[in-house]
């Protein structure tokens, strides 16, 4: 090949020229093909992508679990039960009536904003995920006083059919835990 | 002419022959008695040769059209992917969740972790018996914003603390790192602060054994706190640069 470019020197210029561009351009074609592998293949995009995800649905479902108005109980408690699966998926279920006669008679209604959120945990494979949501909630009581109250929050998450959910969620407690 | 004509005439007759392998069978057939000519005049008549050589030359420039279009193509067509794969993989990497590395960068993430707990659990204690460490950290640990932010945070409650004479004692109980991007990160914590009015016995303070009575008022008051704080490696260390209190 070199003997092609060198020999004819001057003689087939065409060619040598063509030839030329035709092997720079297939150079290229190697190396972005290579990078373009490279980045579609990439195990810690992937892990990157589940990681939003698994946030962006704990997010969500924590701020659907501490929103509900006692005007319309029922489609705020499907919700919450659509957020979640396992152990707290069957507490909210098992708990629906007492908890619908609760908030009926409180007549409340509760908001919550995510103010912030980050996985602290992901396992990929396992599908498990936990999570900080800090989340501020505000209650409004019949009565129109509505109170302002800032949670932290610390989330399970299962993914269940390539979804992720809650399946687990409580406070950070306060003092006592305290070990560093 | 500094170069002896036997030599050059070598060269060509060199070149003639090599020159045949490389060409389309269509041309060759055609144009070696050409050269071989061209070859055999200059030796015998070197006046002649720059004239030998044009004729020789002026045939082989008909290069097949066949295969200069094929190379045409084929450079068009490696060029084309060659951009749409560059294209590709730029996307792909421009993909936010790809650009944020935390957890993905797990060394990183622990880094960052263990060094905000660290630089929040120094920037948010105060012993008034020893108040070195505190405004070492604050010299230390903060940079831009944080610093007027941090003397905000902390003005009225260290007022207080003097007069009181209290230690307030910063733990960071969870934290999570929100985002990674180079050199800056964000992290979100959860922090509990206890207060202890009159110089706090026990272990953290062991010099602080003095009289009796102040065991008896040794009675903590908790507080949970949550706010995330922005940081940025700076020499090997990760200072806080923003707190960020959601507002409170």
């Amino acid at each position: 090949m070199t003997r092609a470019v060198r020999t004819p020197a001057g003689s087939r210029p065409a060619l040598a020229g063509a030839l030329v561009l035709t092997l720079v351009a297939g150079g290229f074609a190697a190396w972005t093909g290579r990078e373009w592998y490279a980045a579609a293949h990439d195990d810690s995009a992937a892990y990157a992508v589940q990681r939003d995800r698994a946030l962006a649905a704990g997010e969500q479902a924590v701020q659907n679990l501490n929103t509900l108005d006692h005007r319309r109980v029922e489609q705020g408690l499907d919700l919450w039960e659509s957020s979640t699966t396992g152990d707290l998926h069957k507490q909210l279920v098992d708990g629906r009536q007492e908890f619908t006669g609760q908030v009926k008679t409180a007549k409340t209604v509760t908001t919550a904003r995510v103010l912030s959120g980050a996985v602290t945990e992901l396992d990929d494979r396992a599908g498990r995920a936990r999570v900080l949501v800090a989340l501020r909630i505000t209650v409004t009581t019949p009565d129109s006083k509505s109170t302002e109250k800032d949670s932290r929050m610390l989330g399970e998450l299962t993914r269940s059919d390539g979804r992720w959910k809650l399946s687990g969620l409580g406070q950070a407690p306060v003092g006592g835990t305290a070990a560093g | 002419m500094p170069t002896p004509r036997h030599h050059l005439n070598r060269e060509r007759r060199r070149q003639a022959l090599a020159g045949p392998p490389a060409e389309p069978a269509a041309a060759r057939s055609r144009q070696r008695p050409a050269v071989m000519t061209a070859v055999r005049e200059t030796a015998t008549e070197p006046k002649r040769e720059t004239v030998a050589e044009e004729a020789a030359v002026r045939p082989r420039r008909r290069v097949p059209p066949l295969t200069l279009a094929v190379l045409c193509v084929l450079t068009l067509l490696l060029g084309g992917f060659a951009g749409w794969a560059h294209s590709r993989a730029g996307e792909l990497r421009a993909d936010p969740a790809r650009g944020n590395t935390a957890l993905t960068d797990l060394a990183r993430t622990s880094e960052i972790k263990g060094q905000t707990a660290a630089a929040v659990a120094a920037l948010f204690s105060y012993d008034h018996a020893d108040t070195g460490p505190f405004e070492q950290a604050g010299k230390t640990l903060l940079t831009g914003k944080a610093v007027a932010q941090h003397r905000t945070l902390l003005d009225g409650v260290l007022a207080q603390a003097a007069r009181q004479k209290t230690v307030i004692t910063t733990t960071v109980t969870d934290s999570a790192v929100e985002r990674i991007d180079g050199d800056r990160a964000r992290v979100l914590v959860y922090a509990d602060q206890s207060s202890v009015s009159t110089a706090g016995t026990g272990e953290r303070q062991p010099k602080a054994q003095k009289p009796p009575q102040k065991q008896a008022q040794d009675q903590g008051v908790y507080a949970g706190a949550m706010f995330a704080v922005d940081v940025v490696h700076r020499d090997g260390r990760w200072l806080v640069e923003n707190i960020d209190t959601f507002g409170r």
